[in-house]
């Protein structure tokens, strides 16, 4: 048993009024930190320590690494969406000069699902030289019958994607599929989630309402490609990788090719862009490890912006059949969605939890479907599941509330428990302005502008398996350590204030070096969860390096060494500041050259929701509430979002500029999906269409809204830093509420997206297809 | 009728005068100003991202102005004044645009910031005091899959302020 | 991108000597040598290997055809090498065609109307996703169908799309054709010939393989503007899907002279992205001559402009959406 005491924190909304709960803690577990306001650094806006060598070009991304003999790898892949290998024969292309390796990845007689599988690699001296390997590979592809579109993917005669035997059993990009579920065709299950009876509260029900709604295939379109420079050697394999995970790719690496973990190491310095498309090693990063393996030479593999769009995961699309049974007064007495989901050749097409948990309803059901075409294989992607789960549903609530008569904020009281959500939509409303809401369509004249809502959710999640160092070495100077990687949401800097705030320092004299194995286990950059994972044990390791720092401290100032706190660069006694020591001449005293301390994730003080065997999920989910105002011009279709009210919350905010910055890329995200991406694909002849940056269409700064961000100070009391997340929940609610504001401007609902001026002339009938 | 210059298409003497320094390179005719400021130089902060001159990222000045590196030919930049992300802050003192990037977090993951900076500094050569309209207008041709376009505004207009 | 070599001419005879084989740059998928401007669309043909000659001829070593001057009578000359900045920032330009300031401040981002000339602009190939796919060997490229018109067809022509859909490209060629711009072509041998900008597009009906009569041997170096009347109107609208820059779904010039009563004299309506080359919306214009400009004329027009239309299975919005646009950009000649 360890032993625990029992402490007071603060907990609550701070801006709803603070109140308190008492936790027993580990007695190892630092003491309770103050709201933010008391705090010197937590909360604060901390620019960025990594700000300069981002602006002067100066960071190191993947695709910046040269190691000298460096290789270049390039890959051959499918040129049609579903065909048998008849041959392969990479004889030649090994033969030619300059080519150092060859790696096959699909053996004569293989079924090739989707147009651009890889099927083989070369690595050579040059990129121009492996190019011309790859032309002297000698593969024929016998064309086989396919379906690239979902809806036609369902019909009963539709080519097949997969047998019985072949069919995917689990989803190998991470992403949770359910196993088990039964194959018809070309669709996969339902996977079903039911509480109640769902019949008998449809029955119960004074008014039910339903509708389909569509979400379309988004591309993750990071900047930086996939990229990976392999270094295989004698001794041990390094690998630097734009990925989310370094520790998580290692445990791949050496499960795969039988290294024990310390031979390998992965290594990433500045990383391009994720979103949820670079958790794993993939197909990509195991090639150019075998490349470098047979070559004896590193190996850089970095794809082309075609194979980034086309091979590189994507978001999967999703047609939403919402049924909602609810009493007058806007109680909920069933809600019933089924889905089909395509994420092309793999699984994990599904709308998520976000219906299963957001509203009050005893009875619940949802019949998920996934559906597999030829088209390259989905994976997460911020908020997975959710944020087509909250396109479809939280549409359908604003239909319930039209039909109830009641605000829409009105029946989200009602029918949503969560108090967060609750102080959001309140300060949000006043924001937007809320109560110049109009009837649907009745502004005059052509342009008509309209206000929406919609609400967001996602786990707290938290990976357990995580740990970090914080060092201490004798000229005062101070480091911390993780393996952690920042993706762009700026985890280092966040570091740096935790540690700085325990040890009285300013952030930029914390020395932070994270994104390599070598440092203790840093945990993955995904499902919002880098902040709630690696902030309390930073805290906890910085505050046992103080208190090793504070009893020779304490000698010297002769005092005990509890009461003396770090402040200002400086230990001093609480009761008689005077009475002090600089923090570098404290650190003189050490014995030796270095103190150190390394502390893992303690589980959160009131226990976890669900435990896995690395993570594990939080008592509380993260809301969030955004509100937009959109001006719709019905003559031309075009869509302008105005204006985005984004509230959330994240446990205690540990920097409110970084935090701003992520919102407002989820709010971007979110308008991006909602008006202009989508995957084309033609039908014919089964190739994607705009794989490209040209013809898929991103938001760029003139699609961009003034964005207003407000995030709560939510204690909680859980934790040493209280801290969670907010990359997912920020991208969650935005289509949806652009979605409800362009409803309540023209009066008509769009259920499809995106919402492209084509979508919305023909909602409004002025197409042949309305 | 006279024969024109030609070169290549082997590799051919260029000369590049990159951030004030003339560099002699031998490069082949379709090497991309790009991919020489990158490969042979080894200038990384130029960043290619689409290859297509649809993103940006590897905006540069060439006398001044900001062009696409992905989409012009080494060659091309010949007897330019080319400025890179490298050559942009003075020794130690950053640009102020660079400054105030840094103080508005005008960047998330990083990549197109090189570019988003290229173009922003570009702007306030050319208007010291642009309005957020310009800013945008600047920027109009950048991609950022972050989501740093209102920081990048706010950055570059507190920048302009700035400066004298 | 294959190897190529690389030729410098100080001259037009210089270039034109370069190879029996020239083509103005991005005209042909021929292989051979072609002609270089400012290097945007050529680059993206030649990293997608849809182009691969044996020699680029860069035309920027060429002085003088990037001057924008004006003759004695008022007439605007505009070198074909004159980059987009260029020609929109030029107070000429601003002063007298308004209208096409506006096309091209729309046409490319900003670090691209650094280096694309309004030359190449009038030339680059289209940007059909199945033309510029290198895996759609399509009627355009030699092959036997067009994949568009049974295909994903949402940006593709609402006119004369019954062969091959694509729509030109360039929306400064919507303005000059309304303008009713000449472009002037220099022959190998030093002869000039000139013809009104809407003659040199050329539709699929007369060649699958080209967008416009430029001949081999042959070099575009200046478009040339009449002076406009002093009670000419004109207006440039465009829609993408995007706010900032995007290739348009639809957009329309109107050129327009009224008399002192205020009735339409003289009128050209261009519909741009609505067919294979800049789409002269005659009917529109019929209804505008001799009418006084408002709202109900100006609806009455842009009804008319999209008679005969032929819409494909994913584009029929685009009828709506040029009716606004052209009735819009009607009445915006009057503010």
């Amino acid at each position: 048993m360890t032993a625990t005491r029992t402490v007071t924190f603060p907990a609550g909304i701070v801006e709803a009024g603070l109140g308190t709960v008492t936790r027993e803690i580990p007695a190892s577990e630092p003491p309770p930190w103050p709201p933010n306001a008391e705090l010197t650094w937590i909360g604060k806006d901390v620019p960025r320590l990594n700000g300069r060598e981002k602006v002067t070009g100066a960071t190191r991304y993947t695709v910046d690494i040269r190691l000298p003999g460096m290789l270049h790898a390039r890959f051959l892949r499918s040129p049609l969406p579903s065909a048998e290998l008849r041959k392969l024969d990479t004889s030649a292309a090994a033969a030619l000069a300059g080519v150092r390796a060859v790696v096959v990845l699909a053996r004569s007689g293989d079924r090739l699902r989707y147009a651009g599988q890889p099927v083989a690699a070369v690595a050579a001296v040059s990129p121009g030289v492996a190019g011309e390997a790859l032309a002297a590979i000698d593969a024929e592809f016998r064309p086989l019958p396919f379906v690239v579109d979902m809806d036609e993917a369902r019909a009963p005669d539709a080519p097949l994607v997969y047998d019985e035997a072949s069919v995917p059993k689990g989803n190998p990009s991470g992403f949770p599929a359910a196993p088990g579920l039964p194959v018809v065709g070309n669709v996969r299950g339902p996977a079903v989630v039911r509480r109640g009876d769902p019949a008998q509260g449809f029955a119960a029900a004074d008014i039910v309402v339903e509708g389909e709604y569509r979400t379309q295939v988004q591309t993750h379109s990071c900047l930086e490609p996939h990229a990976i420079v392999a270094d295989w050697r004698a001794d041990g394999l390094t690998v630097y990788m734009s990925t989310q995970f370094t520790s998580g790719v290692r445990q791949e690496l050496a499960a795969l090719f039988g290294l024990p973990l310390n031979r390998v190491r992965v290594v990433v310095d500045g990383m391009g862009g994720g979103f949820g498309s670079k958790s794993q090693l993939g197909v990509y990063g195991r090639t150019a490890v075998e490349l470098s393996r047979l070559a004896g030479l590193p190996v850089r593999l970095a794809l082309n912006r075609h194979e980034e769009q086309t091979d590189a995961g994507n978001r999967p699309g999703t047609s939403q059949r919402v049924r909602l049974g609810a009493k007058r007064d806007g109680t909920l007495t069933a809600l019933a969605i089924e889905s089909h989901g395509t994420a092309g050749v793999a699984l994990g097409a599904g709308i998520g939890f976000f219906a299963e948990r957001i509203y009050t309803c005893p009875n619940f059901e949802t019949l998920q479907h996934d559906v597999f075409v030829n088209a390259g294989p989905g994976c997460a992607m911020r908020g997975p599941g959710n944020t087509p789960g909250a396109h479809g549903l939280e549409q359908a609530i604003d239909t319930l509330a039209e039909r109830l008569g009641l605000d829409p904020l009105a029946l989200r009281d009602r029918i949503d428990p969560s108090k967060a959500r609750r102080e959001e939509r309140r300060i949000g409303a006043e924001r937007i302005g809320w109560s110049r809401r109009h009837a649907p369509g009745a502004d005059p004249g052509p342009v008509k502008r309209g206000l929406g809502v919609a609400q967001s959710l996602w786990m707290s999640n938290v990976q357990t398996n995580v740990a970090c160092e914080v060092r201490v070495l004798r000229d005062g100077s101070v480091e911390a350590l993780s393996s952690v990687q920042d993706i762009g949401t700026g985890i280092g800097t966040v570091m740096a204030q935790v540690v700085a705030e325990v040890l009285g320092l300013r952030p930029a004299e914390i020395t932070v070096r994270i994104g390599d194995t070598e440092f203790p286990p840093g945990g993955p950059s995904y499902g919002s969860r880098t902040t709630a994972s690696i902030t309390p044990p930073l805290r906890t390791a910085a505050t046992r390096v103080l208190a090793e720092l504070g009893r020779e401290a304490a000698r010297m100032l002769n005092a005990a060494p509890e009461e003396l706190e770090a402040r200002d660069g400086r230990l001093r006694v609480k009761s008689d500041p005077a009475r002090s020591l600089a923090f570098r001449d404290a650190a003189a005293l050490l014995r030796t050259d270095r103190i150190s301390a390394v502390e893992s994730r303690a589980d959160d003080y009131p226990g976890f929701r669900r435990r896995m065997p690395d993570a594990a999920m939080a008592l509380e989910d993260l809301g969030g509430v955004q509100f937009a105002e959109v001006a719709v011009d019905t003559e031309t279709g075009a869509i302008h979002v105005e204006r985005v009210v984004a509230v959330h919350d994240c446990g205690r905010p540990m920097n409110r500029l970084l935090l701003e910055s992520q919102v407002q890329g989820g709010v971007l995200m979110g308008v991006s999906y909602a008006l202009l991406e989508r995957r084309v694909m033609d039908r014919r002849t089964g190739l994607m269409v705009n794989a490209d940056l040209e013809h898929y269409k991103l938001a760029g700064a003139h699609d961009t809204p003034e964005i207003e961000v407000v995030i709560l100070e939510n204690l909680q009391g859980s934790s040493a830093t209280d801290a969670y997340g907010i990359a997912e929940p920020a991208n969650i609610a935005t289509a949806p509420a652009i979605a409800n504001a362009v409803y309540n401007a023209i009066g008509v609902r769009l259920a499809s997206l995106p919402m492209t001026p084509d979508a919305v002339l023909a909602a409004l009938g002025k197409t042949g297809r309305s | 009728m006279t024969a024109p210059d030609m070169a290549g298409p082997g590799k051919t003497a260029i000369t590049l005068a990159v951030n004030g320094t003339s560099r002699q390179l031998e490069l082949e005719p379709r090497t991309t100003l790009a991919e020489a400021l990158r490969n042979a130089l080894g200038l990384t902060g130029t960043k290619i991202a689409c290859d297509r001159g649809a993103c940006s990222a590897c905006t540069v000045w060439l006398n001044g102005q900001p062009v696409l590196s992905c989409m012009a030919l080494a060659i091309d930049a010949a007897g330019q004044e080319i400025t890179t992300i490298e050559g942009l802050a003075q020794g130690d003192v950053l640009h102020p645009v660079q400054e105030a990037f840094i103080e508005h977090d005008a960047m998330q993951c990083g990549f197109c910031t090189p570019g988003m900076v290229m173009s922003c500094a570009a702007l306030l050569e050319r208007d010291p005091h642009p309005d957020a309209a310009a800013v945008r207008d600047a920027i109009a041709g950048h991609y950022c899959r972050c989501g740093t376009y209102p920081h990048v505004v706010a950055a570059t207009l507190a920048a302009a302020e700035r400066k004298p | 991108m294959n190897r190529f070599a690389y030729a410098n001419p100080a001259t037009l005879a210089e270039a034109a000597a370069t190879t029996g084989l020239v083509a103005q740059a991005m005209v042909t998928l021929d292989e051979g040598a072609v002609l270089k401007a400012g290097g945007i669309d050529l680059l993206d043909l030649l990293k997608s290997e849809l182009l691969t000659p044996s020699v680029v001829v860069n035309l920027r070593a060429i002085k003088g055809l990037d001057v924008i001057a004006q003759d004695a009578t008022g007439n605007l000359s505009i070198g074909a090498m004159a980059t987009l900045a260029e020609v929109a920032a030029h107070p000429l330009v601003r002063a007298s065609y308004p209208a096409l300031a506006t096309a091209i401040a729309g046409a490319a981002g900003p670090q691209l109307r650094n280096v694309a000339t309004i030359g190449g602009n009038l030339l680059q190939r289209p940007h059909c996703w199945y033309l510029r796919s290198p895996a759609h060997h399509c009627l355009r490229k030699g092959g036997g169908h067009c994949f568009a018109i049974r295909g994903e067809n949402q940006y593709h022509a609402i006119f004369d799309n019954h062969a091959c859909a694509i729509v030109h490209p360039s929306t400064a060629a919507t303005a000059l054709v309304a303008l009713k711009a000449e472009v002037e072509l220099h022959e190998a041998q030093g002869a000039v010939r000139r013809l009104p900008l809407e003659d040199f597009f050329v539709g699929p009906d007369d060649d699958i393989q080209r967008e416009n009569a430029l001949r081999p041997r042959e070099v575009l170096t200046a478009i040339r503007l009449r002076k406009p009347p002093a009670s000419t109107r004109m207006a440039h609208l465009r829609q993408g899907e995007k706010a900032g820059f995007d290739w348009p779904l639809a957009d329309v010039a109107v050129v327009l002279t009224l008399d002192l009563e205020g009735i339409c004299r003289e009128v050209c309506v261009v519909l741009g992205a609505a067919a294979p080359v800049p789409h002269r919306a005659r009917a529109a214009e019929q209804a505008l001559l001799g009418q006084r400009l408002d709202d109900a004329t100006a609806s009455d027009a842009a009804r008319a402009a999209l008679r005969g239309a032929t819409p494909l299975s994913h584009n029929d919005y685009k009828l709506a959406l040029f009716e606004t646009l052209v009735r819009r950009a009607i009445l915006a000649t009057l503010a």
